[in-house]
């Protein structure tokens, strides 16, 4: 009983993460029909980034935010501004899977080149430490991150909900055309979105850092289980992303118990397929994802 | 005037394809070493799975990344018929493809119901659910520890001329492939995967069977891939799954049919002969460094960025300029509309029967000189 409330604890603080990363994905389709594969590539670049920064400073990687989250958001708006808004409109979302295919080597090729290629951990006071609930030990280091995600996420969802910008964001997702209309300007939305959604991946990869062993090529482990949760919660839809992704972390962490932790990833693709032959735009999102 | 232009470009067309066949022929008799031998068999694998993923992403316009699970999967559907049910190495290679090709039909069902981005995110997905069943599933597959393949040519033949007999045998693949592209593309059937490609939703409207025929090509598409990854396979003699079932041979794929071209025949080889050359060179150069990552990034993005249509397009459209008569428009459009406008203009003069025929007739003659600028 106590291994399975402990796999259920940590299914769904892994669902959090989940829906925090899902989330970026989520925003960078809704307001530009883009695919981004390197999501995941930026995702390790932040955990080295602040595994560098705790390694060589002794400071705790929670700072090391502070800078990556402006910086990611920055990089994110030029990314969109320099590379993707090149592509034409009616390949964009093809196209964009290519290009962003083609960042993610970059970066993962860079990181390799610049951190090589050892496998890294941050080594931390509360590393080994965890906490006892109803008989099931529960590490510091996974509930941190999970908070880290929760107040992220509630963040977003404030933004999108309370301001001006968060309305032009939702406005431009649900219709572009009518958003311009009423004087949106949805180039500037567009950009600001990727780069709130870059922030994200900065903000994930610092709890994952706290975690996780990372080498360069991680991030192919990562995109699978992404890709896998935006599909099935329908592109584009930020409740089904999140709601996706904190069913599939609750099953595949249940599903380690009798399975294994490597036969147990494969519920994502299981799921997937499923998803596509009985629902192809998702089991919870709208009607967006049928077309792209 | 036009006979004679369209004479050179088809000279050029016929000399550029024979000269290179025969350079690909004539290669391993210029004394190579083994080393370069080695290379040639890479690169010419590489220009069979880029041919062999040319067939769906050329005719559909599906990008798939993930055709390293074919590729992989033909690779050990030929180990294992070979060591576990004993099959003759020959037969085992078209047996496994044939296995393969199987094995894509309930894929393609499922993935090919979604378009675009959500075919290649699904086809991503496949590569990566196969890299984790052939690393944990140890007893048949081998695991991590890898299987090694048995050679199908005795010991008495030896490493440089192995290299020879494959070089010859992935040649003879390419071109069976090539004719098997070429054959489709002049098809009715083919015809039909084309226009799913420029509009999928008119195509369907229009009574083409959509959904069978990009399953079919698929399917054909799959075969031939498996094809060239069992012959890889049988050549290099070792799998490993992380090789094997890696995101970067799929993305090899696109990246050499996107530069050379994915809606031209030789397109994807073109483009497999300067990639697959770069990739080598960056690898010997730069050893186990993660630069050829960066390179190959780099690389994809220019061609995404600033030459979607690949160089063969590129290079018949500078060909087409030498044209003396070439216009913006089409030439069948023109002469079609020559003859559109003679129609019209009788049509014109019956009904007006002279009254003011004179106009009619100027009218018609402004809107096709209008036309044709």
């Amino acid at each position: 009983m106590a291994l399975f409330l402990q796999s259920l604890i940590l299914g769904i603080l892994l669902g959090g993460l989940y829906a925090l990363l899902a989330a970026g994905l989520t925003l960078y389709f809704g307001v530009m029909r883009v695919v981004m594969i390197a999501h995941s590539a930026f995702l390790i670049l932040a955990a080295y980034l602040a595994w560098w920064f705790t390694s060589t400073t002794g400071i705790d990687p929670l700072v090391s935010l502070l800078g990556t989250v402006p910086l990611f958001f920055v990089v994110g708006v030029l990314m969109q501004r320099v590379l993707l808004s090149r592509l034409r409109p009616a390949t964009l979302t093809m196209m964009s899977v290519l290009l962003t295919f083609a960042v993610a080597l970059t970066i993962e090729g860079t990181i390799g080149f610049v951190f090589t290629g050892t496998q890294r951990r941050i080594q931390l006071p509360y590393s080994g430490s965890s906490i006892e609930f109803f008989g099931a030990q529960i590490a510091v280091v996974k509930l941190i991150a999970f908070v880290l995600a929760a107040i992220s996420l509630t963040v977003l969802y404030l933004v999108l909900k309370k301001t001006r910008f968060g309305q032009a964001l939702r406005a431009t997702i649900q219709n572009k055309e009518a958003a311009e209309l009423v004087g949106i300007d949805t180039r500037k939305v567009a950009g600001y979105g990727f780069g709130v959604g870059l922030a994200t991946a900065a903000i994930g990869g610092t709890a994952l850092a706290l975690d996780a062993t990372i080498y360069p090529s991680l991030h192919w482990h990562w995109i699978g289980p992404l890709m896998a949760i935006i599909v099935v919660g329908g592109l584009g839809s930020i409740p089904g992303a999140a709601a996706a992704a904190m069913i599939l972390g609750v099953s595949q962490s249940l599903l380690q118990i009798p399975m294994g932790t490597t036969w147990a990833q494969t519920i994502f693709y299981v799921v997937l397929f499923a998803t596509l032959v009985f629902r192809p735009h998702g089991f919870f999102g709208g009607r967006l994802a049928q077309r792209f | 005037m036009r006979n004679a232009s369209d004479t050179i470009i088809r000279t050029v067309q016929v000399v550029a394809v024979l000269g290179a066949a025969l350079g690909v022929l004539l290669f391993p008799m210029t004394g190579p070493g083994p080393f370069i031998m080695s290379v040639g068999v890479v690169i010419l694998s590489y220009a069979c799975m880029a041919t062999g993923w040319n067939f769906v992403g050329g005719f559909t316009g599906y990008m798939s990344l993930g055709h390293a699970a074919y590729t992989g999967l033909g690779g050990y559907a030929v180990a294992l018929l070979i060591l576990r049910a004993d099959v003759q190495p020959w037969l085992a290679l078209f047996l496994g493809a044939l296995i393969v090709a199987a094995f894509s039909v309930p894929i393609g069902y499922a993935s090919l119901r979604v378009r675009g981005a959500s075919f290649v995110i699904v086809s991503i997905a496949l590569v990566l659910i196969l890299l984790l069943v052939f690393q944990s599933w140890s007893d048949v597959t081998g695991g991590s520890n890898g299987l090694r393949v048995p050679r199908p040519f005795g010991p008495e033949v030896l490493r440089p001329e192995q290299h020879e007999r494959f070089y010859y045998l992935h040649a003879a693949l390419l071109v069976i492939m090539l004719l098997a592209w070429w054959a489709i593309d002049r098809s009715r059937f083919g015809a039909g995967l084309k226009a799913i490609r420029e509009d999928e939703d008119k195509a369907q409207s229009l009574g083409i069977p959509t959904f069978g025929y990009k399953l079919a090509v698929f399917v054909i598409s799959a075969f031939f891939t498996a094809l060239a990854g069992g012959l890889y396979a049988l050549w290099f003699g070792f799998l490993d799954p992380i090789f094997q079932f890696s995101i970067l041979i799929g993305s090899y794929m696109v990246l050499m049919s996107l530069l050379g071209g994915i809606r031209s025949l030789f397109g994807p080889a073109l483009g497999a002969f300067i990639v697959g050359y770069a990739l080598e060179f960056f690898k010997a150069q730069y050893g186990d460094s993660q630069f050829h990552l960066v390179a190959l990034g780099l690389l994809l993005g220019i061609v995404v960025l600033f030459m979607p249509e690949g160089i063969l397009p590129t290079l018949g459209q500078l060909l087409n300029r030498l044209r003396p008569d070439a216009t913006s428009i089409r030439e069948q459009s023109a002469e079609e509309l020559a003859a559109k406008n003679a129609d019209a203009q009788k049509a014109v003069d019956q009904r007006t029967e002279g009254t003011n025929g004179l106009t009619a007739a100027s009218l018609s003659g402004s809107s096709t000189t209008g036309r044709k600028e």
